[in-house]
């Protein structure tokens, strides 16, 4: 999972590489540009254009049919169960290309999520730290510890929460950069990225942690925390990211499948796709 | 830009700038382009008023010639000019203010006491605003729909001086100007001040959250309530209470659960809110944290709230701070343009929007001690002065007014501790606390330093206070003396004390009462639901004869007269508003104030009583004995200039013209 989520990383770091220092909407926009071509070409390839392109003409010919016969209750009823059996058929035709768009689309959203989801810490600005834990370990005996790179500070002491196998430590950005933070326990130690700073295109992983295949999807930023300690994620709460416009605030994914969709219905002529 | 590079603008710069300026006008830049001024004619002088509330002019004096107050100083040095300030009748702050905000009296806008009455029930209501819910409603099941809209009515009668300058064209920004609330129309910027409610409609309700028995005392319109909850297994469970829900049959109470987590051993914890997180540690304030309370699935208010951990253990003790609107979503309206408070919000974050902020409550009842209640009210200042300097920076022309509260607020708690004879004085506390109100003073003054550096030689400076402040040593239960008097009854007198809110009243035989903080009311036939006394000579005469002999009554532990004039209203008020008014306004001796359950028809043992609370000093007074202050960078006309004749003065600066039923007059050079 690690080389996949560097592959797509990388990829998506490469064309979003050149709107680092503009508005967050310039690289969602390309980026959204290039999912709609990419899925086009996929749906073009996986899909049966022509069952989807004779289920569509169905449903038209149908819908006139109940249009010319509004006043012929049996025609009507008999041209609804048909168009309710096209629909069936057009979402059967539509199954396989999602089947395979949806895999290349989830570890899209996974690598946006990270230069879109969370801003970075401001100088001053303070966020909590959680550490996770496993159900077994007692984080009030464990004696974990949080060190801190130059430019972060610990401002209250640890709160151990037995109920929720949890620890959690509010941190204070001092200076912009990037580091590393420590939690130690005994001699054993696990790591988490941590971002202070930075343009409108920073980029910030959340989340560090080891376990499901699922999770590792999802949280892309970083490789898995290793083995052998009590630790089983490590979180900074970030603030969220917000994009706005025209005065409007719009969550980041919204904005990205409005966009997808809109490339995808505007140039599926261009690429010969019956959607 | 000069000529030089003017001219070396290349083609490409210039198409450069002109897309940016086309972003800037489709983006939300439109607004700088905007004609500022809204009549005909643009103002050429600007002014800057700092309302400086409960500044006392002794007090003050003092500190200039001990050179503690150097703007103050500064502003004499350079040619201005000082006079105590004469103030309202009676002279609190609605009133005043109001006082200043129309330049008449409250025979003309009608405002004369925090409190008035209903006169057909005798229940008391508030005397500035009026909110009444849908008028017609249908109930599905536990549903309840509006058919129409609430109200929310300002019952200020006349002009503000700032829709008189929009009249004539002049831009005017008014923050917190107290009582404008909710804030007349105007297309000025305007923030409400005093008066503003909390999210529940209150004045401030702050929530405690304890395992420790407490008990506290109810004010009208405000206070707090304590919450009783377990610590079990170092985690507490609790509700944060909101707004009553009106889409709710029976209304009930919008609450929000929320989870403390305390660390085993470390004094610190972890608060789960709403889904939000965040660690405070002992004695530790929160930043502003955001709460919606859902009444319905489609209506939601939100509100922004302070937590502060004051204890862990031994025992748990949280304190929540009144929940104020939050200004970049007001359930109500708490500005004009509405768009004004979002803005200062997009600006500043969340701010303080509830009208008086300083939890005085919480210092009366213990919850908060004397240094977490001005850490809070340090927030309040710092608050303001970064708004003051934001709203400076971009005084081009018109008026500024810009309010502060710290003073009267911080006066009225810390008072006994600069008052040796106080009931209430502590020896060790003012030790600690007893240069208080001084070191408020010297705020008061960076904040007249930072508009003295914005003002120009053509700049109007006006500093004014709306009243002064005394000592409230003894308190002074006028029902209890009316009752003594033979001009109240009760229906069972060995009930005495237990009265309140006149539920122990005999209307039948009763001919006056007091209500509110100065007012004494007859129980005027035709006009009091169970009116006894008739209009006009009989009235008149009972009027005469109870104002004298309150003049005439003593304080058997002093041997002073605490009230030291008795005004009757129909002679001392101008204006035709006056339907409202009470009878008799008390002005109370130095030292002396109405008590604690008189206001709201109690009726204690004695006549005149210790005041033993925190809350210790007061503007209850008889004017004379209490004016503000009146600082400008120019000449006064006057010797003793008065509230509204600042209003008038404000108007002349700007060429506005004065409405007729103004009493005020120009007192500047």
């Amino acid at each position: 999972m690690s080389i996949v989520n560097l592959v797509f990383g990388g990829i998506v770091g490469a064309v979003l590489w050149p709107f680092r220092g503009l508005s967050p909407w310039f690289g969602l926009t390309v980026v959204s540009l290039l999912t709609a071509l990419l899925m086009l070409e996929v749906y073009k390839h996986t899909s049966n254009q022509a069952a989807i392109r004779r289920a569509k003409d169905l449903i038209k010919a149908h819908l006139l049919e109940m249009r010319l016969y509004k006043d012929n209750m049996r025609v009507t009823l008999a041209a609804q169960g048909a168009i309710l059996k096209a629909n069936l058929a057009y979402m059967a035709a539509n199954l396989k290309p999602l089947a395979v768009m949806i895999v290349p689309l989830v570890l899209i959203l996974a690598q946006l999520s990270l230069w879109y989801d969370r801003a970075p810490l401001r100088p001053g600005e303070e966020a909590l730290v959680k550490a996770g834990l496993e159900a077994a370990a007692d984080p009030v005996s464990l004696g974990l510890e949080l060190e801190t790179p130059p430019g972060l500070e610990i401002t209250a002491p640890a709160v151990r929460i037995p109920d929720l196998h949890q620890v959690v430590w509010r941190v204070k950005a001092l200076a912009p950069g990037t580091g590393r933070i420590v939690l130690r326990t005994g001699d054993r130690t696990v790591e988490k990225s941590v971002v202070v700073g930075g343009g409108p295109m920073a980029k910030v992983s959340a989340l560090a942690s080891r376990g499901s295949l699922w999770k590792q999807v999802l949280y892309p930023g970083e490789a898995p925390l290793p083995a052998g300690t009590s630790v089983r994620s490590v979180e900074i709460l970030y603030p969220a990211k917000s994009l706005t416009a025209f005065g409007v605030s719009v969550h980041w994914l919204v904005a990205y499948l409005i966009l997808s969709i809109v490339f995808g219905f505007a140039f599926k002529g261009v690429f010969k796709v019956e959607i | 830009m000069s000529d030089t590079k003017r001219t070396a603008l290349s083609r490409r710069e210039f198409l450069k700038a002109g897309v940016a300026a086309s972003a800037a006008i489709g983006l939300g830049g439109a607004a700088r382009f905007t004609p500022r001024v809204y009549g005909q004619a643009r103002a050429t002088k600007k002014m800057i008023v700092l309302g400086l509330d409960g500044m006392d002019p002794v007090l003050t004096r003092r500190w200039i010639d001990e050179g503690r107050l150097p703007a103050f100083r500064k502003i004499l040095e350079a040619g201005g000019d000082f006079r105590p300030l004469g103030t309202s009748l009676p002279p609190q702050t609605p009133v005043a203010w109001s006082n200043f905000i129309t330049g008449m009296d409250p025979g003309g806008h009608g405002i004369f006491d925090f409190f008035n009455r209903d006169p057909k029930t005798y229940v008391p209501v508030f005397s500035a605003t009026e909110t009444s819910g849908a008028a017609k409603t249908i109930r599905i099941g536990k549903t309840v729909i509006p058919l129409s809209g609430g109200q929310i009515r300002n019952l200020r009668k006349g002009q503000a001086f700032w829709q008189l300058l929009e009249e004539a064209g002049i831009p005017s920004t008014v923050f917190k100007m107290p009582s404008n609330y909710p804030p007349v129309a105007s297309k000025q910027r305007t923030l409400a001040g005093m008066n503003t409610p909390d999210l529940k409609g209150s004045y401030g309700i702050f929530s405690y959250y304890t395992n420790e028995a407490t008990t506290i005392t109810q004010e009208a319109g405000g206070g707090g309530r304590v919450h009783d909850v377990f610590v079990v297994g170092n985690r507490v469970a609790a509700e944060l209470p909101g707004p009553a829900n009106s889409f709710r049959a029976g209304a009930p109470e919008a609450t929000i659960p929320f989870q403390v987590f305390i660390d085993p051993s470390n004094a610190a914890a972890k608060i789960v809110i709403q889904g939000h997180e965040f660690v405070l540690k002992e004695r530790e304030w929160s930043n502003w944290q955001h709460v919606h309370f859902n009444l319905i699935p489609t209506q939601s208010v939100h509100g922004i709230c302070l937590f502060y951990l004051k204890e862990v253990r031994p025992k748990f003790k949280l304190y929540v701070s009144p929940i104020h609107m939050d200004p970049a979503r007001p359930a109500l309206p708490i500005s004009t343009p509405e768009s004004y408070s979002r803005e200062l919000e997009k600006r500043f974050g969340p701010f303080f929007t509830k009208g008086l902020p300083a939890d005085t409550s919480a210092l009366d009842n213990g919850v908060l001690d004397e240094e977490e209640f001005l850490t809070l009210d340090a927030m309040v200042y710092e608050e303001s002065m970064a708004m003051l300097e934001y709203e400076l920076g971009r005084l081009d022309e018109g008026l500024l007014f810009f309010y502060f509260s710290n003073a009267d607020q911080r006066q009225h708690m810390f008072w006994r501790l600069v008052d040796p004879g106080h009931p209430a004085y502590d020896a060790k506390l003012a030790a600690r606390f007893g240069d208080v109100i001084a070191r408020t003073y010297v705020e008061m003054d960076r904040a007249l330093d930072l508009a003295l550096k914005k003002a120009d030689k053509d700049t109007v400076v006006l500093v004014l206070s709306d009243h002064g402040f005394n000592s409230f040593r003894r308190g002074f239960n006028l029902n209890t003396w009316l009752l003594r008097e033979g001009y109240h009854r009760l229906k069972r007198p060995w009930k005495q004390e237990e009265s309140a809110y006149f539920d122990n009243t005999d209307w039948s035989k009763t001919r006056a009462y007091g209500m509110g903080l100065n007012s004494l009311f007859i129980n005027e036939r035709g006009r009091e639901g169970e009116g006894l006394v008739a209009p006009g000579a009989d009235k008149d005469n009972l009027v005469r004869e109870i104002a004298r002999k309150l003049e005439a009554a003593t304080d058997p532990l002093t041997g002073e007269h605490p009230v030291l004039r008795a005004f009757i209203a129909k002679d001392t008020y101008r204006g035709k508003n006056l339907e409202m008014a009470p009878d008799i306004v008390l002005g109370f001796n130095r030292g002396y104030r109405i008590s604690w359950q008189s206001p709201l028809g109690g009726f204690p043992k004695e006549v005149v009583e210790d005041n033993a609370q925190k809350w210790s000093g007061d503007h209850m007074s008889a004017p004379d004995v209490l004016p503000g202050i009146a600082f400008t960078n120019r000449k006064f006309t006057a010797e003793s200039p008065f509230l509204y004749d600042l209003t008038a003065s404000v108007l002349d600066v700007f060429g506005a013209e004065k409405p007729k039923d103004m009493i005020g007059r120009n007192v500047l050079e």
